[in-house]
């Protein structure tokens, strides 16, 4: 009976135990699933939280958001329109094959190519040419001199032209291959994503031994694993939740400002908004501070320009916006632009406490505004119309390029090309243009210091915060998490 | 009997083809799902070939043709955004639906209808009123409240279970009992109802008459000839578990077919949502269908067209 009983403390003991022996493998708890593990296809958190840890992209940005060498150790602008990138000759991909340049070049050519569809095309698209230059060297051309190449090249993922070619695409992505510090080992759909460390790594692997990465929607259960000690990191926290957190002892809440700026929309094309005056008038009614801290309280900072001290273009020391109701309630009146009732397009996607506090304030000072929620689909037919002048009156939206360049934010929302636009001024176009075509940073900044004053002085958009990312970690975590909202395992580090 | 079949099956196929109709349509008004699967960089011409690869510039008329065509075929489509046929997603997640139905349905019928039961003998006790009280507060305790609840206590505090997840009995044990306490407080309800309306009947007092003891007479005649309300709920209630729990497997991270909606809403996958419609649509046809041919095993009159 006794040598029983001291058997089953030892079993008791050693799965008492066993936690700690784990404590080499980390748990994180996502939303959903990846939606692929495939880096050239979808490029949602979920899905690159993960892949970005089986693969190496071209170039990197450390913790401070600088951009590093990972697969091309070197670069040189060889004209306008050409770079010529020196790619590393001691990666290896998980398979034991050397990466060479003919795989970067074939990564390239693959996201670019019009019929492999992949949604972040929109980001390569400059790129027209990729070809093997010589040893261990890649020559890309761009179609125009293009400045937020290296930037973009931060996310080109580099996979193996072998495997690709030989498996297909769904294999592929149901098995990927890559160079990364992490390797693939199993998907179990809908439940969970493991990775194992790459021994072989040409960088630091990181501390652990495995990683899993596991679905789970509901993010007051997230913080429960953690609490539990179910997970080690848990993203996409709201402020609330996160408040739940502090204090709690064994668990931690880190926040990153991210690259995403918030921002309120105006048609300047539609009367009343074709007057600069009445634009005023709107900025003006915006309390942004107090959606900062009485709505969000999460940590987000007020922005008075479209891009954040992480983007390349931020302009220093730019004018503030005022927030003034009673000026605006003045010049609603004079101008009797409260006359024209004016819809406020959203869908419910968008955090709605902030449309409606966006929409009571403009009704605050004057202005007749009503929401009109539609689904996300119409929503965006509208917020793209052909013509500038069916777009919305107002919106409300998160923007991010995730490339930390002005040109990724301005172009897209204020050039008068652009099918998100609701703006048509030649001179701000001019310098958008300018500072997307010059390969000079002196010039690009100059450029965007000038656009940052037409924007203002004419109020054309009403850039309202910059968004941070808020994650729940153990105590024993040691991480700093960054503006691009990735989540690189050999970063990380157990504390003790 | 054949005949009664027959008529079934046709509305049942006639019920599906309305569905699949339904479906189509309804997808086709919540407007263009081009816009939502082209990144914001995209060009209208980008968005032009979008439509034309997804076969949206075509007349209505033509895809709803190709899409009676595919659905003959049985080819569900290859999901938008993770690029697999949407047959294998769906496939992936069933098991986990399956199981958590089944455990779902267990703690129901295994709580529910002894608890029908004696709330149906002891109806006049104090007990039974007691009873009654702890059935509806099971049943009007909203999920995400009540899932929450028991993680905290069980998974965060003692420890004891899993606190969400799946893969082993343990992780089995709160999500079932979640999604059963809700299907429970039903089968009591109804368990008692029925029961209560048996007892008053002839045949009853004349074998108290007789008399046979209530022991007895409960699991000779009573239990069997309430069962009918009973399969008619639980054909209600088996389509409902099976179409997918949305808010249980949220809050418990269980990857069935309610997580697999949610995930795709959100996702605007609709080739992989309009899959989901369609089979919990032949799930509720079909299982309707099986309750009709049970009647008729349980109580021939309806076999013999007496109430059919």
């Amino acid at each position: 009976m006794i040598p029983v009983s001291i058997r089953g403390l030892v079993v008791a003991a050693s799965l008492l135990a066993a936690p700690a022996v784990l404590a080499q493998d980390i748990t994180v708890n996502l939303v959903n699933e990846p939606s692929t593990l495939d880096p050239h296809q979808q490029w949602n958190p979920d899905s690159y939280y993960v892949y970005r840890n089986i693969f190496d992209n071209v170039v990197t940005r450390d913790d401070a958001g600088e951009i590093m060498p990972q697969i091309a150790s070197d670069w040189t602008q060889l004209s306008d329109t050409e770079m010529v990138l020196k790619i590393r000759d001691d990666v290896t991909f998980h398979d034991g094959t050397p990466l060479t340049a003919e795989d970067v070049v074939f990564s390239v050519q693959r996201i670019t190519n019009p019929d492999f569809g992949s949604p972040q095309l929109g980001q390569f698209n400059q790129i027209t040419g990729a070809s093997v230059s010589g040893d261990h060297q890649v020559t890309l051309t761009t179609d125009g001199a293009y400045p937020v190449l290296l930037a973009q090249l931060v996310k080109l993922s580099v996979v193996p032209k072998h495997v690709v070619e030989e498996v297909g695409d769904e294999a592929f992505n149901a098995n990927p291959i890559g160079s990364g510090p992490y390797k693939f080992d199993s998907w179990n759909r809908g439940v969970e994503v493991t990775l194992s460390r790459n021994a072989d790594y040409w960088g630091d692997a990181g501390p652990f031994e495995m990683a899993a990465f596991k679905a789970v929607p509901d993010a007051s259960t997230r913080v429960a694993n953690l609490r539990a000690g179910a997970a080690d990191l848990i993203v996409s926290l709201d402020s609330d939740i996160a408040r739940q957190l502090d204090g709690q002892a064994g668990v931690q809440v880190l926040t990153a400002p991210t690259e995403r700026v918030a921002f309120m929309g105006i048609n300047t094309i539609r009367p009343p908004f074709d007057d600069p005056q009445v634009r005023h008038a709107a900025t003006m009614a915006i309390d942004r501070e107090g959606i900062v801290q009485g709505i969000l309280a999460g940590g987000e900072i007020t922005a008075d320009q479209m891009a954040t001290p992480a983007h390349f273009g931020f302009v220093e020391g730019a004018e503030p916006i005022v927030y003034d109701p009673e000026e605006a309630r003045r010049i609603v009146e004079e101008t009797g632009a409260g006359k024209t009732p004016m819809q406020f397009a959203t869908s419910p996607v968008y955090d709605q406490r902030i449309v409606q506090a966006i929409q009571q304030m403009l009704n605050d000072v004057g202005f007749d505004v009503e929401i009109s929620m539609t689904d996300m689909s119409t929503y965006l037919q509208a917020a793209r119309a052909p013509e500038k002048a069916d777009r919305p009156f107002l919106s409300f939206g998160r923007w991010s390029c995730a490339c930390q360049d002005v040109d990724g934010v301005q172009f897209p929302l204020l050039h008068s090309s652009s099918s998100w636009s609701r703006v048509e001024d030649s001179g701000l176009d001019a310098l958008l243009e300018t500072a997307r075509a010059s390969l000079d940073e002196g010039t690009r900044l100059d450029a965007y210091g000038e656009a940052q004053k037409i924007v203002h002085d004419n109020a054309y958009i009403l850039p309202l915060y910059q968004a941070v990312a808020l994650y729940g970690a153990t105590e024993k975590l040691d991480w700093t998490p960054t503006a691009n909202e990735s989540l690189f395992l050999n970063r990380m580090n157990w504390s003790e | 009997m054949s005949v009664f079949l027959l008529q079934r099956l046709g509305q049942a196929l006639v019920a599906i083809f309305g569905v699949m109709t339904l479906v189509f349509f309804i997808q086709r008004l919540t407007g263009d799902p081009t816009y939502l699967l082209v990144p914001e960089t995209a060009t209208q011409a980008d968005i032009e070939a979008m439509r034309r690869t997804l076969g949206l510039d075509q007349p209505l008329v033509v895809q709803y043709a190709n899409y009676l065509w595919d659905m003959l075929r049985f080819d569900f489509g290859t999901s938008y955004v993770q690029n697999v046929p949407v047959i294998d997603i769906i496939a992936s997640r069933l098991p986990y639906t399956l199981q958590l139905a089944a455990g779902a349905l267990f703690v129901a019928f295994v709580i529910g209808l002894p608890v029908g039961l004696a709330l149906a003998l002891w109806r006049e006790k104090t007990a039974a009123k007691l009873l009654m009280g702890v059935v509806l507060g099971a049943q009007s305790m909203p999920t995400f409240w009540s899932g929450i609840l028991m993680i905290m206590v069980f998974g965060v505090w003692l420890g004891w279970l899993p606190p969400s997840g799946s893969g082993s009995f343990a992780h089995m044990i709160m999500p079932s009992i979640a999604l059963g306490l809700l299907s429970m407080a039903t089968y009591a309800r109804i368990a008692r109802s029925a029961l209560l309306d048996e007892m008053s009947k002839d045949y009853v007092r004349s074998a108290r008459a007789r008399g046979v003891g209530t022991g007895r007479l409960v699991r000779k005649h009573l239990i069997r000839n309430s069962l009918i309300p009973v399969i008619s709920i639980s054909a209600l209630e088996i389509s409902q578990l099976l179409a997918g729990a949305v808010i249980v497997e949220t809050v418990f991270a269980w990857p069935g077919l309610g997580q697999l909606t949610v995930q795709s809403v959100q996702s605007r996958d609709f080739v992989v949502v309009q899959g989901i419609v369609l089979l919990g649509a032949l799930v509720t046809i079909s299982v309707n269908l099986l309750a009709d041919i049970l009647y008729s095993v349980v109580d021939p009159r309806i076999r013999k067209g007496g109430r059919a």
